[in-house]
């Protein structure tokens, strides 16, 4: 059985979210003061109208509240969200990532206390992992037994019946916006989770400083004697982090699908303006130089988008490995390396068509390059992600969390 | 084959080696950094600089200039592009246009304009070529088309010629004292057949910059566009024939960028640059930054990429310099052109190796910056428009 048909509701979410693409987001993210990465901000206003459309609580399944959508139209409509604003895009599906995995985990107490999330447009998520100085990168440890990542220095400590954390940590997604976190820290029984709200005492939250080298939203937390209830531990004490890896939130489909819509963005640009532009006296798109170079670009992200959507397919049918329908490979983190250099060779190549114009601040093309190029550099880079798929075609396993064990 | 550097050669490179480390590096990341086009440049070091001679480097000695051979020019342009890509680059500008001057002036321009330039350590020169409506057809001009290319219009009336007409992105434009102005001074003929070449000093009557454009990259080097609004220019400022400036047999070639001996030569000598810069910053980092205690070098991955990112310099450099050789020697080859497109390729790849050497945590400014200043090559070197040139300089070399 090979079925690539969507549905009409995930075809209606592609037709709504790009009419809301043209009509509303365009109009503020392609402004020429917008533009220049120095000027960059969060078009707040913009970021409410996506959340009224339900795009906030997108993947939170209907039973809690939420829209209920699969990974699939997650990444449908997170490809058209990027091909006007990548930082919208990143902010609104962290935190519809994160809604459906925090909220699911909670108890209902838990999901009673911050079911605010579901009605306040403004209400953002966000999780806490990564350390200062901590060390995500394989790179040494490749094949290794030692822990890729180091160990959880951010504490939770019992006092009477609830908790005091300290800490700090930075790199984190949507922290300047987010209403609540979730806090990875160690206790007696190792790597647990903590759900702490904003206006928790003791916390403090700052933006990361320029230069910009993140999509959306990114900033670092202070957790000083912060002292959350009991039942603030979200799951089981000791029972590990909910995400895995560190950076493991970034291989899902959708910031795939976010890159690709940027590398659309540049794609549709350039397409205009090779109709328009008239060089050699006719309009650039007759020139065979010209033409091909639209053409690798169309297939670069016809190819991308085959591969985005297949892991997100994975991701919504957990048994698909087992029947034997799609290989044992990691699906997500492969489609993450060529999604990110296939993007970049096309924004550059798109850049490419508008001459001088491409390198000009006020003009979207050098915005398009240093959005994928962030994709491709950021982190610990596609380079590192390449020895975790070696690593997993070898069968190698790392044994039981180093972390938790230091 | 010898490839000994002479010791006037060595000395050159030396001192420009030393101004790059003393005095650009310092100043580099901060100039970039800031926001506006306009704060970016910097009066002092081009002072400094052209104390040195590195204005006038290829200002023949009997007009006061250092009349230095292209293997010289090339050395000196690659050490100063290691300190900082768009400040070498705004120095050899001037050495592009001091080659035309001494090609195609009369002797009178030479004295009235190559003494006062030689003299004025903030002089620098320019050329207006490119249009709005005109960039690839004034380098690769179509054949089926007379009207494709620039547009500026001049009129002759009497001992003046009167000028009408904007240019962009033209390079010194809002810094540069003098500039060279290609106009259409016959609206019917094919480009190359209604050009002229005029010498239009910044302060000329109805001549001013306009907007000054504000790039990712080469942030130093200043763009603006220039409108010319009855501008009116003495016909004692004509260089070469009216209405052949553009001719490829007349030495008065215009810009034939990429085909000139010089600008080819010139993008592929300041990307080198640019990757000795690279290599340098991304050896130190691997030899420095560690991850679990024990320095990134240790490991295979970043050692590949060390070996790519100095494989494609050291065969860029051998490009470069039997480039830079064979102009001394009047050997005529489309190699300049090769080397310039092959520069495109390398620079972007050495510089983004170098990029990916230092992902992980905070990003490194100074190996972001020079990603954003090799990109630039993308529309000055190596866009299909500048490879179809250099195909078409091969084609005609193999038929003669």
């Amino acid at each position: 059985m090979y079925n690539l048909h969507l549905s009409p509701e995930q075809l209606e979410f592609r037709d709504t979210v790009r009419g809301f693409v043209d009509d509303v987001v365009k109009p503020v993210t392609l402004k020429a003061d917008r533009l220049d990465l120095g000027e960059r901000t969060l078009p707040l206003p913009v970021l409410d109208q996506a959340s009224q459309m339900g795009l906030r609580t997108l993947a939170l399944s209907e039973e809690l509240g939420g829209v209920g959508a699969d990974q699939l139209t997650c990444c449908i409509v997170t490809e058209e969200l990027a091909a006007g604003d990548a930082d919208l895009a990143a902010v609104v599906a962290e935190t519809a990532m994160l809604g459906k995995l925090l909220f699911s985990a909670m108890s209902p107490a838990q999901r009673q206390r911050h079911q605010a999330f579901l009605d306040d447009d403004r209400f953002h998520l966000a999780y806490a992992d990564h350390e200062p100085k901590s060390e995500t990168a394989l790179g040494i440890n490749y094949h290794r037994p030692a822990a890729a990542i180091g160990p959880l220095k951010t504490t939770a400590t019992r006092d009477g019946d609830g908790w005091v954390i300290q800490g700090s940590k930075d790199c984190v997604a949507n922290a300047p916006l987010a209403r609540l976190f979730a806090v990875e820290a160690k206790t007696d029984k190792g790597a647990s989770v903590f759900l702490v709200p904003r206006d928790t005492t003791g916390l403090t939250v700052s933006e990361n400083a320029e230069p910009r080298w993140y999509h959306g939203s990114c900033g670092t937390l202070e957790l000083k004697a912060c002292r959350v209830p009991g039942d603030a531990l979200l799951g089981a004490e000791g029972s590990g982090p909910l995400l895995g890896r560190a950076d493991s939130q970034h291989d899902a489909p959708v910031f795939q699908a976010l890159n690709l819509g940027i590398g659309r963005a540049a794609y549709e640009a350039a397409l205009e303006y090779a109709g328009l532009r008239r060089q050699g006296g006719r309009p650039i798109v007759e020139h065979q130089a010209i033409g091909t170079k639209l053409a690798d670009i169309a297939i670069r992200l016809d190819t991308v988008r085959t591969l985005i959507w297949r892991a997100a397919w994975a991701a919504d049918h957990p048994a698909a490995v087992a029947d034997r329908s799609l290989p044992d490979l990691p699906l997500a983190t492969a489609s993450r390396i060529v999604t990110a250099e296939a993007i970049y060779r096309a924004a550059k190549d798109a850049a490419e068509c508008f001459g001088a114009m491409g390198v000009m601040r006020d003009m979207p093309l050098q915005k398009y390059i240093h959005d994928a190029r962030i994709c491709l550099f950021s982190g610990d880079g596609v380079a590192d992600l390449r020895l975790r798929v070696a690593e997993s075609l070898a069968n190698y396993r790392r044994g039981p969390s180093m972390q938790a064990a230091e | 084959m010898d490839f000994s550097l002479s010791n006037e050669q060595r000395a050159w490179q030396m001192t420009a080696r030393k101004f790059a480390e003393e005095e650009i590096k310092p100043i580099s990341l901060e100039l970039d950094d800031k926001p506006d086009a306009l704060g970016s440049f910097d009066w002092d070091i081009i002072e400094k600089g052209s104390r040195l001679g590195f204005r006038t480097m290829a200002v023949p000695k009997e007009y006061g200039g250092e009349g230095t051979d292209y293997v010289t020019q090339a050395l000196v342009m690659a050490e100063l592009a290691r300190g900082d890509s768009a400040i070498s680059k705004t120095f050899s500008q001037n050495w592009k246009w001091s080659h035309l001057i001494s090609a195609a002036c009369n002797v009178e321009q030479k004295e009235r304009f190559l003494r006062p330039f030689v003299a004025d350590h903030r002089f620098l020169l320019g050329k207006g070529i490119t249009e709005p409506t005109a960039g690839s057809d004034n380098r690769l001009p179509p054949k089926d088309d007379n009207k494709a290319g620039l547009k500026l219009r001049a009129e002759r009336h009497g001992d003046e010629w009167i000028l009408n007409g904007e240019k962009c992105f033209i390079a010194n434009a809002p810094v540069g004292k003098l500039f060279f102005i290609d106009a259409r001074t016959d609206p019917n003929a094919p480009l190359r057949q209604g050009t002229t070449m005029f010498l239009v000093p910044y302060d000329t009557p109805g001549f001013r910059i306009g907007k000054v454009f504000n790039k990712s990259g080469w942030r130093f080097y200043r763009n603006g566009e220039m409108i010319f609004e009855n501008a009116r220019v003495p016909h004692i400022n004509v260089v070469g024939p009216v209405n052949g400036s553009s001719m490829p047999q007349s030495n008065v070639a215009g810009d034939r960028t990429g085909g000139d001996l010089f600008g080819d030569l010139e993008l592929a000598a300041n990307a080198l640059g640019v990757c000795d810069d690279a290599c340098e910053q991304a050896m130190k980092h691997a030899k420095t930054a560690t991850q679990g205690g024990r320095p990134l070098i240790e490991q295979q991955m970043v050692q590949l990429k060390l070996n790519r990112m100095n494989m494609l310099t050291e065969a860029l450099r051998s490009m470069v310099m039997r480039v830079a050789w064979e102009h001394d020697h009047k050997v005529h080859s489309a190699n300049a052109g090769l080397a310039m497109n092959l520069s495109t390729d390398v620079i972007q790849e050495v510089t983004e190796l170098n990029l990916e050497i230092h992902a992980g945590g905070a990003i490194a400014r100074a190996a972001e910056k020079l990603v954003r200043d090799a990109y630039i090559w993308s529309h000055l070197a190596g866009d299909t428009v500048q490879r179809l040139k250099v195909a078409g300089r091969l084609a005609r070399q193999t038929t003669a």
